[in-house]
């Protein structure tokens, strides 16, 4: 403490990125808690609508959880330890729905599978309507087996192939290995990867917005009650019921199952080939892994010709008019971007300066800022949103309806993102160098960025790239902050979509891609190909 | 010690990381211009110590003074007191010669002075015409240069240097640490040296701290730590002991006898102090013992009949490890033995005489 009395600007940063946690963070949270009575909470079980929702979404957090797992724990097998042809191909596929906003799934869902669908109604002639909460399992599956998938790529590698080959040598194969070597070392690794999926799918706000229907989920159902009904306390009991589950499940996450793991992460690759895959073993995954990439694909099919098409269902000439609709929108694509980048530029280097005081230096509230630091991870984004419009709608922080609102939320909520990155590169960079500096004189803020700055920068850029990514397809964070003057596309989509304009909701979804991509390509440019993406 | 040649001192210095007590109680007078090393097995505090004075750790109780200059409170970019680490910590980022001028910038240096004073610190390293490499591409010696090369260009009243010379192969590392020595009294620089490597320490050292669990148990020249070890950790750590364990049977003014399984070993040495009766270990260095296939002439030596049990040779000497049977033990004791410059007298086997010069054998004091 004393040390740190000399270093006032060291003082002074901690301080201020204390003060900005707790603001920014903590206060929006505490807002949603205790802005309902006692009595509002004492009178959920005897509302019928709130006990509803809740069953839902325990029994669409259990459905959608298991499933994405499963389709995660294959895909995960068949990249690491099989000999399916075309697993590259797979791999590539599968990590698409994490570049894409949360709501486009279910969207493009309707459009090729709803009652106008492509191929239910058009190909088929069926009337089948994949609204309700069929289509919310299947979305939210595809939606996020990808991050399930890549947890599990990670333990999976982990498990030295020697062991694999040992087993062997032992005199085990086929079902025996994989239930008594595979399965056992994985084991914890499925665990982690299923809590931080049901913490996804229990946020989700996206699909179930769109495909749900009448099925109600808590986010849903939240959104409801202030959109349709002015209800600001119903929607804040029902945020503070979802903050529940989601806070044990990423406390489970983090640290029952976040230390149980078997993996250590060298930076260090065995490079064994797997052995053969037997071909009962090779062509079911294959065809599996065919199939879920098709219903991949078949999203981001669905949104360009519904882009294109005349009329969804009943004419599909080739038309441009849609993206009239998109020009018209303009705005708020821009204002899409802008917020993103700069809420991802700021929160990058935030997060990363977080990191880098928890890692390395030590002062009191160390532990707690390390935390606050990844709560965000555990708030669903329609608990932040509310959390924000109710904290930040008065003076003396009056942010209603201002691009202000719209950054700072999402600058928060993805500080996270930025900071496990950094914590885990930190890691990685020998505390010696930091050392180094300051024995050579150079305080603490100089050596951070003289020393450890330069050597984060990798890790810097991919936590721009995927809070950027996150910010500008965010739904959940921003429905319930945006206004006429701070419009998002997402948000516009929501709108276009509701009010039955598909094409035009086609068209600005892909817009937003187009642009999020072109982004993505110019930052990847900038900075060099060594990013890594998406280490979950 | 005179106070005026005394440049770092430790007064009762603890540390505790949790529940471990890193080190204990510590206090240690460095004389200025000295090669002082701190010597013990991994985990006895050593680097612990060398890290309170470069100030990554703070002290729990004790002081720190450097010369007449309380320490304790000045963070570790004010102290001056420059460190080669065990990894080097080259910064990646950065070339050679920007790693060496790294905290001449901070201090304000510039231009012309800056580029001159690296390039001839650069030049004492044999590192001239590398300032523009990165350092992942260089060899191993030439970054432990460079990392030597950036402390000494701040020209520091203190060199702090944490086992510099581990990462190094076996050879180098007898190369670079004669160069650190003669670099060391060049500058006259007073340096504090951790290591976990006897050999290098008594070669290298003007001052040797023998650490163990924390302590410092003993802190002498290297000659005193090697001939006149004060405990039998600190004689088996340094070099290799025999031990002798045993009760003392006369003792004199000028010898003294212990009573060793069955046996009597004389010890010239002054036995004052010692009560016959009480129980001593004694300590000779495999060097000292004479081995022969015939029983020696001299009746002067203390003779052990022994068996060669196995041996090695490593060129310039052969090591044989030979049983004693004495009484009332049925394991037999087994002497280690080295035989300089083998060549002559060939391996002995089987039936062998052990002669221990009672002049060589050390009675450990705090054993």
């Amino acid at each position: 403490m004393k040390r740190l009395l000399r270093e006032p600007l060291l003082l002074a940063t901690i301080l201020t990125i204390f003060a900005a946690l707790g603001l920014f963070v903590i206060y929006p949270v505490l807002r949603v808690l205790f802005y309902p009575g006692l009595r509002d909470f004492l009178a959920l079980p005897g509302n019928e609508r709130y006990v509803t929702a809740t069953l839902h979404t325990c029994v669409i957090v259990i459905l959608s959880t298991s499933s994405a797992t499963a389709v995660g724990f294959l895909f995960a097998y068949t990249f690491t330890r099989t000999t399916v042809p075309w697993k590259g191909l797979f791999r590539g596929i599968a990590i698409l729905p994490l570049f894409s906003p949360p709501f486009m799934i279910a969207f493009s869902y309707i459009l090729m599978f709803g009652r106008n669908g492509l191929v239910t109604y058009t190909l088929l002639g069926t009337r089948y309507n994949i609204i309700g909460w069929h289509g919310l399992w299947l979305s939210q599956t595809i939606a996020f087996f990808p991050i399930a998938a890549l947890v599990m790529e990670g333990v999976l590698q982990s498990i030295a192939p020697s062991l694999e080959y040992a087993a062997r040598n032992l005199g085990a194969s086929g079902w025996r290995l994989f239930r008594t070597v595979i399965l056992p070392l994985a084991r914890p690794g499925v665990a982690g990867a299923a809590l931080l999926v049901a913490i996804y799918v229990l946020a989700d706000f996206g699909n179930p917005v769109m495909i749900a229907g009448h099925y109600t989920v808590l986010p849903t159902e939240a959104w409801a009650r202030i959109s349709g009904w002015g209800d600001v306390t119903g929607a804040a009991v029902l945020s503070s019921v979802m903050l529940i589950p989601a806070f044990g499940l990423f406390l489970a996450q983090r640290y029952w199952v976040g230390r149980r793991q078997y993996t250590t992460i060298t930076g260090k690759v065995v490079l064994l080939t797997p052995p053969p895959t037997p071909w009962y073993v090779r062509w079911p995954l294959f065809a599996f892994c065919t199939l879920v990439s098709l219903l991949i694909l078949c999203v981001f099919l669905g949104l360009l010709a519904g882009a294109f098409s005349r009329g969804w269902g009943f004419d599909y000439t080739p038309t441009l008019k849609h993206w009239q609709d998109v020009l018209a929108n303009g705005r708020a694509l821009i204002n899409s971007l802008v917020f993103a980048a700069v809420a991802a530029t700021v929160s990058s280097l935030l997060a990363i300066l977080a990191s880098y005081l928890v890692s390395r230096k030590t002062f009191p509230g160390r532990a707690l800022l390390d935390f606050v630091a990844i709560l965000p991870a555990a708030i669903p984004g329609v608990v932040f949103g509310i959390g924000y419009s109710l904290a930040f709608n008065a003076p003396p922080l009056d942010l209603y309806g201002t691009a202000a609102i719209i950054i700072l939320s999402l600058m928060f909520w993805n500080i996270p993102m930025g900071y496990q990155t950094g914590i885990g590169r930190l890691k990685q960079i020998a505390p010696s160098l930091g050392e180094a500096a300051s024995n050579l004189g150079a305080g603490s803020l100089k050596t951070f960025w003289d020393v450890e700055l330069p050597l984060l920068k990798s890790s810097l850029v991919s936590a721009f790239v995927v809070s950027f990514i996150r910010a500008v397809t965010t739904l959940s964070v921003i429905v319930f902050l945006v206004t006429n003057r701070n419009a998002v596309a997402t948000f516009t989509i929501l709108n276009l979509a509701n009010d039955g304009y598909r094409g035009a909701a086609a068209a600005l979804t892909t817009a937003l891609l187009t642009l999020t991509c072109i982004v993505l390509a110019l930052s990847r440019l900038l900075f060099g190909r060594n990013v890594e993406l998406f280490r979950i | 010690m005179n106070d005026a040649l005394v440049h770092i001192a430790i007064r009762h210095l603890t540390k505790r990381f949790g529940a471990v007590t890193a080190v204990r109680d510590v206090s240690l007078e460095i004389t200025r211009g000295s090669f002082t090393t701190l010597l013990g097995p991994s985990g006895c505090g050593k680097t612990t110590i060398l890290r309170t004075l470069a100030g990554f750790y703070e002290a729990d109780q004790g002081d720190i003074f450097f010369g007449e200059r309380r320490m304790n409170d000045v963070p570790s970019h004010h102290r001056h007191a420059a460190m080669v680490f065990q990894d080097y910590a080259l910064f990646p980022h950065m070339t050679v010669f920007e790693n060496v001028a790294y905290g001449l910038k901070i201090g304000g240096v510039r231009g012309e002075e800056l580029r001159k004073r690296v390039e001839r610190v650069l030049d004492d390293m044999g590192l001239a015409g590398l300032g523009d490499r990165m350092p992942g591409m260089i060899s191993g010696g030439q970054q432990q240069r460079v990392a030597l090369a950036r402390a000494l260009v701040m020209e520091p009243e203190i060199l702090l240097l944490d086992e510099p010379l581990s990462n190094l192969d076996a050879k180098l590392r007898v190369t670079v640490r004669a160069e650190l020595r003669q670099i060391q009294r060049r500058v006259g620089i007073t340096t504090v040296y951790v290591t976990h490597d006897q050999e290098e320490a008594l070669a290298i050292s003007d001052r040797i701290a023998v650490m163990h669990q924390g302590e410092v148990v003993q802190y002498g020249t290297p000659w005193e730590i090697y001939y006149t070890p004060q405990s039998v950790f600190v004689a088996d750590f340094v070099g290799t002991a025999n031990f002798l364990r045993g009760r003392i049977r006369e003792a004199e003014a000028q010898w003294f006898t212990l009573e060793f399984g069955g046996r009597v070993i004389r010890v010239e040495s002054p036995g004052q102090g010692l009560r016959p009766g009480e129980e001593a270990v004694l300590n000779i260095r495999p060097e000292a013992i004479q081995i022969a296939s015939m029983p020696p002439a001299d009746p002067g030596s203390n003779v052990l009949e022994g068996v060669v049990r196995t041996h090695t040779f490593v060129g310039q000497w052969v090591r044989y490890w030979v049983d004693v049977t004495l009484q009332p033990e049925a394991v037999p004791y087994e002497f280690v033995v080295d035989v300089p410059d083998p060549r002559e007298r060939g391996i002995l086997e089987g039936r062998v005489f052990l002669g221990l010069d009672p002049r060589k054998i050390h009675h450990l004091q705090g054993a």
